[in-house]
């Protein structure tokens, strides 16, 4: 009997979400058991870290590693399952962009510990308790995994074969990518990313669009979005023209806004870049010509007051990955890690 | 991949603070050098020679300039990369000279900069594509819309030019707004006579037969760009073939209909077939749909066609129709017209009898007018007591902030006419300003100025003044929030001096040829000062007041610089070259968001709805680059100034 392919899923800083999207499989669960073997998911398989490190190298076929690189722990995982894994494939936004959990490169570990253990009101620490390493107590040495100053992606702690975008990822684009393997179908070259398309979510989007022209950022509490026209096009904060196609355009058919989960499109480098760039260029300005440096101030700042978190709007999902991979502390005043 | 750098040293001016062997050994070991030359002036002719024989001889793949600015020599050494046998777009300059050796004062500073800078442009050169000019050739005939001044100069120096001109007019007769008029400031002369020596060129000058001219007539549709565009214009009926009618005007008097005359704004009644006025060219009648008995009412009245003396030249039930058109230029001239008074309630126009705007009031000075050029209130008497407001709207920061520029010199030419019309009328200015620049504008002023029956009152803003009363045997009040007696001298006739704006017809044109408009909703210029005839699409040029408020001498002036535009851009056997650094779509890229249109300043992106791609015409594209960056899917490449290339070259200065 030949023995069926196996797959591991981990999940290093995450959600949850992305194996919320395996199991979204539904009866392709099935097809999913009779095809593959699970050699390791610590949320569904009954399989110890030891048993992992047991297996001979390149043993395991394909691992689907979901979650953003933030402590010691998750770089041991990586190493590990890269070793054991013929192919490696960050799953989901944040093993491949950082995603939330990189929103935290905006301050240091430290600040964060403060902003948690001692400054939140609803902590009792006097004595500013934070987490360490080694922590003696009377019963013995408690140990804690070293927490990052940085949160990073999978391709820059591993080398990765292949990237799947989306927080989480589509279920279909899942099991598109495992009937690939069923298949024995060739893989594309590595580096690629599967389960999303080249263009942007607007190639999917069913709503209308005119030439674009906005005359400012309308947040969606602020108003019924039209079901039909362009959520741009009314002043609504739509990602979907800087990120990448596969999801169907799920978010803008619900009347929600794209908040860009499945990345840059091809070709693009660093999303939220994109996206300031290309609002810079479609905020209507021809109201504003001859007007005096004041009055365009005041225009200036309606407009910004539509977006009142830049990094959390343009970089949810890319910020590890961004060109500036986060807050820049001044030079001098980095924190070592 | 081998790399040649040339090195110019610009004789001291770079050598001096710039070491080229130190240069030279920092350059070497970047991957793909090839060699490095080192040349005294190699914009010189025998400096190009020598790079031509060793660009020859060396065969390299790609080539780093390294010597002065792009604007300067880009082109020089492009030209040596084609001779000998390169393509031109295969070599990167590096400004070695503007930007460091002139600008750095420590030598070794500006020597380690400039190796930066040429290792830089090694790492870009390498990723150049080689790209191709290509040539085009043009129709050099040119659309002119609007026949007023600005319209008809343009036309008739094209065509002496021998250039195929297509002269399209929506009114019955040509000459625009001064041949309604019947004295032109500064020199109290005939419009219509100044205009008449070009308007009979145009009809049958030694080079009519250049023009067509299109009366009663509308572009409808633009498509293609500079050197090649082709026009739809709907050319309505005007029921009298210009090629038969002798203007005799019998079916005028046969006409039993009449409606009221809009080139007189109304303020009488012509024959349903009639002249708008007399003495227009062409010198011929047209009938108005609107009070014909046929179009009208549907009767089948006949009796113009029965009363004419040339058989065939009245055509009754004429249709309109579509001609197409092909042109390599358009030169816009729909003209200005006034503000509507309306909006100042406060002026009474459209309430208080006898309250005219300048227009109506040009056609009660005129002979061809209303009242043959008497000065007349409506119920028939003669003013002796006349007002005229200036800067109706203009310089007025709650109606249009610009100065017109020409409403000062018609209030005065008007005080000039009332003065020699009714003997001993007074007219009092209300002005808040008076602007009459130019070395003839001011004679006018000074002639009011020096007449006693004249007064000037002189107010800060509109809204203190207010007009009312009016009527039969009623004076006109004008109530002076700081006024000393004026509401004691009640006045016979108010006339309103309205701000220059844009006209129907030139907003109608800007939004078909999708040219930008200022705030105004004037044609916004390439530049206001460097190039106010050019329009930001390309080869469509700007004359007249479809631009900005202007007198006639300017518009004139305008028209001559928009022909020589078109004369120079256009010439007969010589083909016109497409740049090849230009953007470009992916179309298996674009999602047609169609963020980039609107960004595109030279209208240069369309959207093809049937393929869902945006496409960029490379005549129109100048290769800004404004929606490679504005592209939120990355799907339009830069050519020449790829991300790639300026990454690569970003890179190596920076890390």
């Amino acid at each position: 009997m030949m023995t069926k392919p196996s797959v591991a899923i981990y999940w290093a800083s995450s959600c949850g979400g992305c194996e919320i999207s395996a199991a979204n499989l539904h009866e392709h669960l099935l097809d999913f058991d009779a095809n593959f073997q699970l050699v390791f998911c610590p949320c569904l398989v009954d399989a110890k870290v030891a048993d992992v490190r047991a297996m001979a190298d390149e043993s395991i076929d394909v691992t689907l590693f979901n979650g953003a690189i933030r402590t010691d722990e998750n770089v041991e995982m990586a190493h590990l399952l890269r070793r054991k894994s013929k192919v490696l494939v960050a799953y989901g936004a944040c093993a491949s962009s950082g995603s939330i959990p990189a929103l935290s490169n905006l301050h240091s570990r430290d600040a964060h510990f403060k902003a948690i253990y001692a400054d939140n009101p609803s902590i009792d620490n006097p004595d500013g308790v934070v987490p360490a390493v080694r922590t003696q107590m009377p019963e013995g040495e408690l140990k804690l995994p070293r927490f990052h100053d940085r949160v990073k992606t999978l391709a820059q702690t591993v080398d990765v074969d292949y990237f799947v975008p989306g927080c989480p990822p589509e279920s279909h684009q899942l099991w598109a990518i495992l009937d690939l393997l069923i298949r024995g179908a060739e893989l594309p070259p590595k580096g690629s990313i599967l389960g999303g398309g080249r263009k942007s979510v607007c190639d999917e989007c069913l709503r209308e669009r005119k030439d674009k022209k906005i005359d400012r950022i309308r947040r969606p509490y602020e108003f019924v979005p039209d079901p039909k026209d362009c959520l741009l096009e009314q002043g609504m904060l739509c990602m979907g023209i800087a990120t990448r196609d596969g999801c169907g355009a799920l978010c803008p058919q619900a009347n929600m806004p794209c908040n860009g989960c499945y990345g840059p499109p091809e070709g693009v480098l660093d999303q939220g870049a994109k996206m300031v760039g290309t609002l810079g260029s479609i905020i209507d300005i021809e109201p504003l010509k001859g007007l005096s440096e004041a009055a365009i101030r005041e225009h200036v700042d309606r407009v910004l007051d539509g977006m009142p978190d830049y990094a959390g709007t343009f970089y949810k999902f890319t910020l590890a990955a961004s060109l500036l991979e986060g807050a820049r502390p001044r030079s001098g005043s980095e924190v070592p890690e | 991949m081998r790399v040649g750098v040339y090195f110019c040293n610009c004789g001291p001016n770079i050598s001096e603070k710039i070491d080229s062997e130190s240069v030279h050994r920092s350059v070497e070991g970047v991957p793909g050098f090839g060699y490095f030359r080192t040349v005294d002036f190699l914009c010189s002719s025998t400096g190009t020679e020598e790079m031509e024989n060793d660009l020859r001889n060396e065969k390299p793949d790609r080539v780093v300039v390294a010597a002065c600015s792009v604007r300067d020599h880009e082109e020089t050494f492009r030209e040596v990369m084609s001779h000998a046998g390169l393509n031109p777009f295969l070599m990167q300059m590096v400004n070695i000279r503007e930007h460091i050796a002139w600008v750095t004062a420590d030598r070794e500073q500006a020597t380690a900069k400039a190796s930066a800078q040429i290792r830089a442009a090694m790492k870009r050169v390498v990723l150049h594509e080689p790209l191709e000019r290509k040539e085009l050739d043009v129709n050099t005939g040119v659309l002119v819309i609007g026949s007023g001044p600005a319209g008809l100069k343009a036309a008739l120096t094209l065509a002496e030019a021998g250039r195929k001109v297509y002269l399209v007019e929506k009114e019955p007769m040509i000459g625009g707004m001064p041949v309604r008029y019947e004295e032109m400031f500064p020199n109290i002369e005939c419009g219509p006579c100044m205009l008449e020596p070009v308007m009979g060129e145009i009809l049958h000058g030694p080079d009519a037969g250049n023009i067509e001219l299109f009366t009663l007539s509308e572009v409808v549709e633009v498509v293609s760009s500079y050197g090649n565009f082709s026009a739809k214009i709907l050319r309505r009926p005007r029921g009298i073939s210009s090629d038969l009618c002798i203007g005799c005007a019998m079916c005028i008097e046969a006409c039993p209909a009449s409606g009221p005359n809009p080139y007189n704004c109304g303020m009488n009644d012509k024959k349903a077939l009639d002249f708008p006025f007399r003495g227009v060219l062409p010198n011929l009648p047209y009938i108005d749909r609107a009070s014909c008995l046929r179009t009208s009412k549907g009767e089948d009245c006949t009796a113009c066609r029965d009363a004419c003396l040339v058989e065939g030249a009245v055509l009754l039930d004429e249709a309109e129709e579509v001609v197409t058109r092909s042109f390599g230029a358009i030169i816009l001239a729909t003209g200005g017209a006034l503000m509507d008074c309306a909006l100042l309630p406060n002026l009474g126009y459209g309430v208080v009898p006898d309250v005219l705007d300048a227009l109506e009031f040009e056609r009660v000075l005129a002979a061809s007018g209303p009242t043959e050029g008497a000065i007349q209130t409506y119920s028939g008497t003669t003013p002796r007591n006349i007002a005229i407001i200036h800067c109706v709207g203009s310089l007025d920061s709650r109606h249009l902030n610009y100065c017109s520029g020409v409403c000062c010199e018609v209030a005065f030419k008007f005080n000039h006419l009332i003065a020699h019309k009714i003997e001993g009328a007074s007219v009092t200015h209300f002005y808040k300003t008076i602007a009459v620049p130019g070395k003839e504008e001011f004679k006018l002023y000074d002639e009011a100025k020096g007449r006693e029956t004249t007064r000037f009152v002189r107010y800060d803003d509109l809204s203190e003044l207010s007009v009312s009363g009016g009527g039969l045997h009623k004076g006109i009040s004008i109530s002076f929030a700081r006024g000393e007696g004026i509401e004691a001298d009640p006045f016979d006739m108010v006339v309103l001096c309205p701000a220059v704006v844009p006209s129907e017809g030139t907003k109608k044109m800007l939004s078909l040829l999708e040219l930008s408009v200022d705030r105004f909703g004037f044609a916004a210029e390439m530049h206001g000062r460097m190039d106010s005839a050019k329009g930001n699409v390309r080869g469509v040029f700007l004359a007249g007041a479809c631009q900005s408020p202007m007198d006639v001498q300017k518009a004139v002036n305008q028209a001559l610089a928009a022909t020589g535009l078109a004369l120079s851009g256009l010439v007969p056997g010589r083909k016109m070259i497409v740049e090849p650094v230009t953007a470009e779509v992916d179309p298996e890229r674009c999602s047609a968001c169609r963020s980039c249109i609107p960004v595109c300043p030279y209208k240069a992106i369309s959207f093809d709805a049937e393929r869902r791609v945006a496409i960029v015409n490379p005549v129109l594209c100048l290769g800004c680059g404004t929606c490679v960056a504005a592209c939120p899917s990355g799907a339009i490449k830069g050519n020449h100034f790829t991300n790639e290339e300026i990454l690569a070259e970003i890179a190596e200065v920076l890390i």
